[in-house]
């Protein structure tokens, strides 16, 4: 129940920014071409929401496995194989957020003392920056609980989007849309 | 030594199965530590930077968004009966019909899979009807499937675009007569084919059948034009013209086609006969009515969470392609690379088939945007020294990973035909290997005739006065 909760304000959090960020630029076009004003600070907020969702989206594509990959080797192996190098697979991608969990805590530390605002927007430039820290806390979190599924057996390492499979989803669908007569 | 460090890393990473992303940025930041001074600090405002810093980029989710909207089963189906009644009366006309409905989807839908998975499972089965061999038929939409990252807008364009810092909007140019002449190639092998198997052409289906078809589609083919047509005048950047798309195809998805959202399934006409002002005041205040519903409605909650995903995916991708690019131009990699190339008196055309030979190694391993990202930042530079034009390189580069997509083992729509088909990877490398050949000689006359890329980016400079 509870990780229920959380996935819906994941998704929701997610589906927002993608939302709010498009509607943005289509009014900024808008009022460019329909009242010729435009709105200054509009590029700004729109590049700071698409990192933000990218870098809040990361840990949520891990866990639903929307990530590519190169699994031709590891398809190969044994299943115990795979798993250890599945288990070292997710510990080195730990490290590189160890490493950026620490490099965004020096970088956001510094700012704030700093206390510098965005270019157009009047918001403080470490608020702004902060996704990047807790982006990768969060994805440290998914590493986690994925390492640990891995020592239970419960997973082999990383779940990869397979796009092949996914297409095939459309293929169903098309075939059904053709069946259901004539459309429009 | 750091070169070797670089790529010995990220080979390791990548083996292990770890998604691409991880395994750019892992091998750069490791590298960096290990052999420069920047600090981990600098290194995390980088990643941010990535994210933050390039407009251009927003037009990758946008695109994303919008062909989400329009990759459906619904649309398929409209593009397919419309290039059916187009080309389908000519002799071998239900095959090429097909590849012109690719053609189609694939400018909407940006996708190569994609495409061969909704044209696909119709198509083939229509053709094994009409008596075309079952070979043939998938053969040839295994190849048309891989124009959609060829046909603007493309999505591995726009990541191009970023790995270079090249104008989106002049690749778009550029892929545009490719793309159509790609498509041609393709129709006139089957038209060839047709004549000496003497296959079946479908009746004339009549001018007014004709009209009702191209309406029913125009909804769709009104996107590839104010797309295209924003970016050629120069009226819009791709990334204001992909916002524009992206709410055009949620109108065009929810409220014209009705293939999902609170109208799905919803009539134009209650009943049979009613007349034109009836129906126009009926559907407007459907419209109007549904359109609060929409916005919180779960088909556009689904679509905007399958779009966000891959966008996710992609720029996450290309972030850590960006502290990748990062290390290489602060080793000067490329730059030693292109020393001992020139140094070796290899000429351009010599150099341009290393290339070719190299990516089309890449493309049986890596997916299409991958190796753009890690190939393009090294070979750029080389090939700005021998003179070639980096337009051109981009279209080179796109046409090489078309033909990645259908060889072992990572052809996607090698994968996707297979499915559809209920036949085996082995049966269908056979069947679209004739058509292969084509691929393979347009990229022969890609690669040494700059002119068909370069053609319309520049006339349309000259329109412009430049």
């Amino acid at each position: 129940m509870f990780f229920r909760i959380i996935n819906g304000i994941e998704e929701a959090i997610i589906a927002l920014l993608l939302a709010s960020m498009t509607l943005l630029v289509f009014v900024e076009v808008v009022l460019r071409f329909g009242f010729s004003t435009g709105m200054m600070w509009a590029q700004e907020l729109t590049l700071h929401l698409s990192a933000w969702m990218v870098l809040f989206g990361v840990s949520y594509g891990i866990k639903v496995g929307s990530h590519i990959g190169v699994d031709a080797l590891v398809k190969t192996f044994t299943p115990k194989a795979r798993r250890i190098v599945g288990g070292i697979a997710v510990a080195a991608c730990l490290f590189y957020t160890a490493l950026f969990i620490k490099g965004s805590w020096v970088y956001l530390a510094k700012m704030r003392q700093i206390g510098i605002e965005l270019d157009d927007l009047p918001i403080q430039k470490w608020v702004a920056h902060s996704i990047l820290l807790i982006g990768m806390v969060m994805i440290a979190i998914r590493l986690v609980i994925l390492l640990k599924g891995v020592f239970t057996g419960k997973n082999e390492g990383f779940t990869l989007t397979d796009e092949a499979k996914e297409a095939m989803h459309l293929a169903e669908e098309t075939k059904a849309a053709a069946q259901g007569g004539k459309p429009v | 030594m750091t070169t070797a460090a670089l790529f010995f890393i990220l080979l390791l990473c990548l083996l292990t199965g770890m998604p691409i992303a991880f395994a750019l940025g892992l091998s750069s930041i490791t590298t960096i530590l290990l052999f420069s001074h920047d600090s981990l600090a600098s290194i995390a405002l980088k990643l941010l930077e990535s994210q933050s810093g390039h407009y251009t980029l927003l037009a990758i989710p946008f695109f994303i968004l919008s062909s989400t909207f329009l990759s459906t089963g619904g649309v398929a189906t409209r593009i397919i009966n419309f290039a059916i009644d187009c080309v389908g009366w000519i002799r071998g006309g239900l095959a090429m019909a097909s590849v012109l409905a690719c053609m189609i989807f694939a400018a909407v839908s940006g996708s190569s899979p994609a495409t061969v998975a909704a044209i696909g499972s119709i198509v083939i089965a229509g053709m094994v009807k009409a008596g075309y061999p079952k070979e043939m038929a998938a053969g040839v939409i295994t190849n048309a499937g891989t124009l959609g990252i060829l046909i603007p807008p493309s999505i591995v364009m726009l990541v191009y675009a970023a790995a270079t810092e090249e104008s989106a909007a002049r690749l778009f140019m550029a892929g545009f007569i490719p793309g159509i002449m790609m498509g041609t190639l393709l129709m006139i092998a089957i038209y060839i084919v047709a004549r000496i198997k003497g296959l079946p052409a479908q009746p004339w289906v009549g001018f007014k059948t004709l009209l009702r078809s191209s309406f029913t589609a125009s909804w769709g083919l009104m996107l590839i034009i104010i797309v295209l047509g924003s970016i050629y005048g120069g009226i819009c950047s791709p990334t204001e013209a992909a916002a524009v798309s992206a709410v055009y195809a949620f109108f065009i998805a929810i409220f014209i086609y009705r293939d999902m959202g609170p109208l799905k399934g919803e009539k134009w006409q209650e009943n049979e006969g009613d007349g034109l002002p009836k129906m126009v005041v009926r559907n407007l205040l459907l419209s109007v009515k549904a359109l609060p519903l929409t916005l919180f409605h779960k088909d556009t909650k689904k679509v905007l969470m399958d779009a966000s995903k891959v966008s996710i995916m992609l720029l996450f991708i290309i972030g850590n392609a960006m502290l990748f690019a990062h290390v290489l131009t602060t080793e000067r990699i490329p730059h030693h690379i292109a020393e001992i190339i020139v140094g070796w008196g290899l000429p351009a055309w010599g150099f341009l088939i290393v290339v070719n030979i190299l990516l089309l190694m890449a493309g049986n391993f890596m997916e299409p945007s991958a190796i753009l990202l890690i190939m393009a930042p090294i070979l750029f530079p080389i090939a700005v020294q021998l003179g070639i034009d980096p337009i051109h390189l981009g279209i080179i580069m796109v046409v090489n990973m078309e033909i990645g997509m259908i060889t072992p083992p990572v052809g996607l729509n090698l994968f996707v035909t297979s499915g559809i088909t209920g036949e085996s990877i082995t049966w269908v490398m056979r069947a679209s290997l004739p058509w292969l050949m084509i691929l393979l000689v347009f990229l022969v006359m890609i690669t040494y005739i700059p002119q068909i890329s370069l053609f319309l980016p520049e006339y349309i400079d000259k329109l412009k006065g430049y």
